[in-house]
């Protein structure tokens, strides 16, 4: 049987879709009719319109609970009462009417929960995006840059150039400092660039997620820039985030380098435009970058508003290699180890060639152990060894840079690099 | 699951961002799913062709052949694989094959020119490179490689055709840093080392993790040093002349000299960008024989403030001698290198 009323109703909320009220009332007719299910949907519209709208809640928890209990007449149900005026509280729901025997509060949720605690919900018509959910999952991490040993004149640049401001925003915008911008971390491979993003995150108290270009690359046309926009969006929700791309040079390569590739072009692209902090677009979200190619990233990544700074990473200094070698050591069985010694004799191992010194090592102490049958712990004499047999894997990088340093630092994005190398005697 | 044709893509994607260990993986991974196809080996010997391991590329090439012969793509990763090889004779017959699989394929046509030009056969690469900017004329590649052919051949028309075609590469790819540094090596060779130096340096501001850029350098710096020598040769004849008749003789001889000399150096350097100094004192400072033969040249022109401080025109002798030592230095520094 047609409802004159109803119907009436009903074209009105489609012609004023957004005419919350209205949808309320139409909701409280049907659900008085009986027709739960579209009270459900009305009701449920109103509160996408009007989050925390307190009659729209009480609504909604009277509409579930006629439909958990679709044998009780609803008409015979007197109505909750809608407060008039919007509660003061910032949640709505504590102001709603203490819970009766009728209400969906006395319901026994554990019990429901244990029933279906073995079914796990697919999403339907929704692809799984790993990278999505990582970042929606990511955590802030624990490591601050404390836990970092030496490198005291990077953590100071960091500290001046990026978390200052960040941790100060008034003074940094009174300095005519502007807070959007990513931080781009350059250096030879092997030095920490990784830890330290992850102890910049901790400084920041933001969650932080690690974007490899494998989580980003698809080879099907337009995928790729999908998969970088779904990323940042994820961020943004879930700001303050950190968003660290290692191997940013893949990525975000020179488009003079990707002519027969447009759809490589369109993803640097995309990632210029979702970097571009200056739209506001990205506030609590925090763009770093590691590259062991800088002079191979596209310029106009390098402009205001994306990767605006660059702080070079270098190898471990002294004060590092000892906290490096120190952690490796520790574990292992050793005997008369002179760390001051092995530090002088590691000048320009980055952190990743010092690992495989100490790995070394332990494996010819291990196979002398297990020649012998008894534990002889690692000494001087087996990491000298291990020291004639790995070279410092940093060399090649600082070939390339001496040129870089020397062709492409007209405008002196490379004085750090300069620097070092001049002190260095290679440049 | 990700099917082979999938990971072939991706391969070849990862090969265009040069992360060839990636591009490997995937190529393998493709392979090991469909052994037999040809297409996924072509791809993974074209992985390994960038990765420059030309054995390994070829008996994948060589796979691909056998299980496709009716693919272009096969025959010229065959005929590039045994070119970086050496063995310029089968090359040959492979770019050939795939060409005549595909005449108006621009790739065929690029790989066989390549082929023919590191075969030594400089006349018929440029033939074929006229083809290729015939075939795909807006591509900066074809371009470079006619230029690159042409510049093979020392004839006056051939250089003209080589400097055209950097032009035109430079044109349609002006970031193009092997093209400007292929054309500062054109400038070297036609004696033109101020324009070298200055195409250089723009070619490693380009791409400065080019090899080859401090290398040409080095060389437009020898050539350089060459005239230097070459003029204070000349030079030292005359101011002997002149002292023979008297002291003043001599002081106006050696001033005249040392005017001349600087007079020409910055006629030389005028044009060239500040940037270059750092780039030379490091060139310089890199090659331990033009290190002493510029503090030998250095130590001429002394010889020569000596003369004119003193009038005694007989001290430049000296300089002959120098520039016998560096003559013998250079032929010994030329004979090596070779």
């Amino acid at each position: 049987m047609t409802d004159p009323l109803l119907t009436s109703l009903l074209a009105a909320v489609e012609a004023a879709p957004a005419d919350v009220p209205l949808r309320l009332h139409v909701a409280e007719l049907l659900l008085a009719r009986g027709r739960g299910p579209e009270a459900l949907h009305h009701c449920s519209t109103a509160l996408g319109q009007a989050p925390g709208d307190p009659a729209a809640l009480a609504l909604l928890q009277r509409v579930t609970a006629a439909l958990a209990r679709p044998d009780v007449n609803p008409d015979t149900r007197p109505l909750p009462v809608v407060p008039k005026t919007p509660p003061t509280a910032p949640f709505p729901v504590r102001s709603l009417p203490e819970p009766t025997a009728d209400d969906p509060a006395t319901f026994d949720w554990a019990h429901a929960e244990d029933q279906v605690a073995d079914i796990s919900p697919e999403p339907a018509f929704v692809s799984g995006d790993p990278v999505t959910e990582e970042v929606e999952q990511a955590v802030r991490p624990d490591v601050r840059l404390a836990d970092v040993g030496g490198m005291e004149q990077v953590k100071e640049r960091l500290e001046l150039s990026f978390l200052g401001p960040m941790r100060n925003p008034e003074m940094a915008r009174a300095f005519g400092k502007g807070l959007g911008g990513g931080l781009l971390l350059y250096g030879p491979p092997g030095c920490g660039k990784t830890f330290l993003a992850r102890a910049v995150a901790g400084e920041l108290g933001a969650s932080f997620t690690e974007i490899g270009i494998s989580d980003v690359l698809d080879m099907w046309t337009g995928s790729s820039e999908k998969n970088l926009s779904a990323i940042f969006a994820a961020a943004r929700r879930k700001a303050p985030h950190v968003l660290f791309f290692d191997e940013v040079d893949a990525l975000g390569q020179k488009r003079s380098h990707l002519t027969h590739s447009s759809s490589l072009r369109n993803t640097v692209n995309t990632l210029l435009a979702e970097m571009d902090s200056l739209s506001g677009r990205n506030d609590g979200v925090y763009v770093l970058g590691a590259t062991n190619h800088p002079w191979d990233v596209d310029s106009a990544l390098r402009r205001p508003g994306r990767f605006d700074r660059m702080l070079l990473v270098l190898p471990p200094d002294e004060g590092a290699r000892a906290a490096i070698l120190r952690h490796h050591l520790e574990k292992r069985p050793v005997e008369g180890i002179d760390l001051g010694k092995l530090v002088k004799a590691t000048e320009h191992f980055s952190g990743a060639d010092l690992t495989h010194v100490c790995d070394t090592a332990a494996e010819r102490a291990l196979a002398d152990s297990m020649r012998t049958g008894q534990v002889r712990p690692l000494t001087m004499k087996d990491l000298q060894a291990a020291l004639k047999e790995v070279q410092p894997s940093t060399g090649p990088w600082f070939a390339t840079a001496r040129n870089v340093a020397l062709f492409a630092n007209q405008d002196g994005t490379y004085d750090d690099l300069a620097a070092y190398l001049k002190k260095n005697r290679r440049l | 699951m990700t099917t082979p044709f999938e990971l072939a893509l991706r391969a070849e994607q990862l090969g265009r961002i040069g992360r060839i260990p990636d591009a490997e993986r995937a190529a393998r991974e493709a392979v090991a799913l469909e052994p037999q196809d040809p297409r996924l080996l072509g791809t993974l010997s074209s992985t390994l062709l960038l990765a420059k391991r030309y054995d390994e590329g070829l008996a994948a090439a060589e796979a691909a052949c056998a299980s496709g012969p009716e693919l272009e793509r096969s025959h010229r990763l065959r005929a590039l694989h045994l070119s970086m090889l050496g063995r310029h004779a089968e090359a040959v017959q492979a770019g050939y094959a795939s060409v005549s699989i595909a005449p108006e394929e621009p790739a065929a046509a690029h790989g066989y020119a390549k082929v023919l030009q590191r075969a030594g056969r400089a006349v018929d690469a440029v033939q074929v490179a006229r083809r290729v900017v015939e075939l795909d004329p807006d591509s900066a590649a074809a371009h470079l490689l006619l230029a690159d052919c042409a510049s093979d051949l020392k004839d006056k028309a051939h250089r003209e055709l080589a400097r055209a075609e950097y032009e035109a590469t430079l044109r349609i790819d002006p970031e193009n840093a092997a093209a400007k540094h292929d054309l500062a090596l054109l400038d070297a060779r036609s004696r033109r080392p101020a324009q070298a130096l200055a195409g250089l340096i723009q070619a490693g501001r380009l791409d400065p993790t080019m090899p080859e850029v401090m290398r040409t350098v080095v060389v437009v710096l020898w050539q350089l040093s060459w005239r230097l020598r070459m003029w204070l040769f000349v030079a030292t004849l005359f101011t002997l002349g002149a002292s023979l008749s008297s002291a003043t003789g001599a002081r106006v001889s050696a001033g005249i000299v040392l005017l001349l000399t600087a007079g020409l150096v910055w006629w030389t350097v005028r044009d060239l960008p500040r940037q270059t100094w750092p780039v030379v004192s490091r060139a310089v400072r890199t090659d331990r024989p033009l290190t002493l033969t510029y503090a030998a040249l250095a130590l001429c022109l002394l010889l020569y403030l000596g003369a004119l401080a003193s009038g005694f025109g007989v001290m430049v002798t000296g300089v002959w001698i120098v520039l016998i030592a560096l003559g013998w230095l250079a032929l010994g520094v030329r004979a090596f290198r070779r």
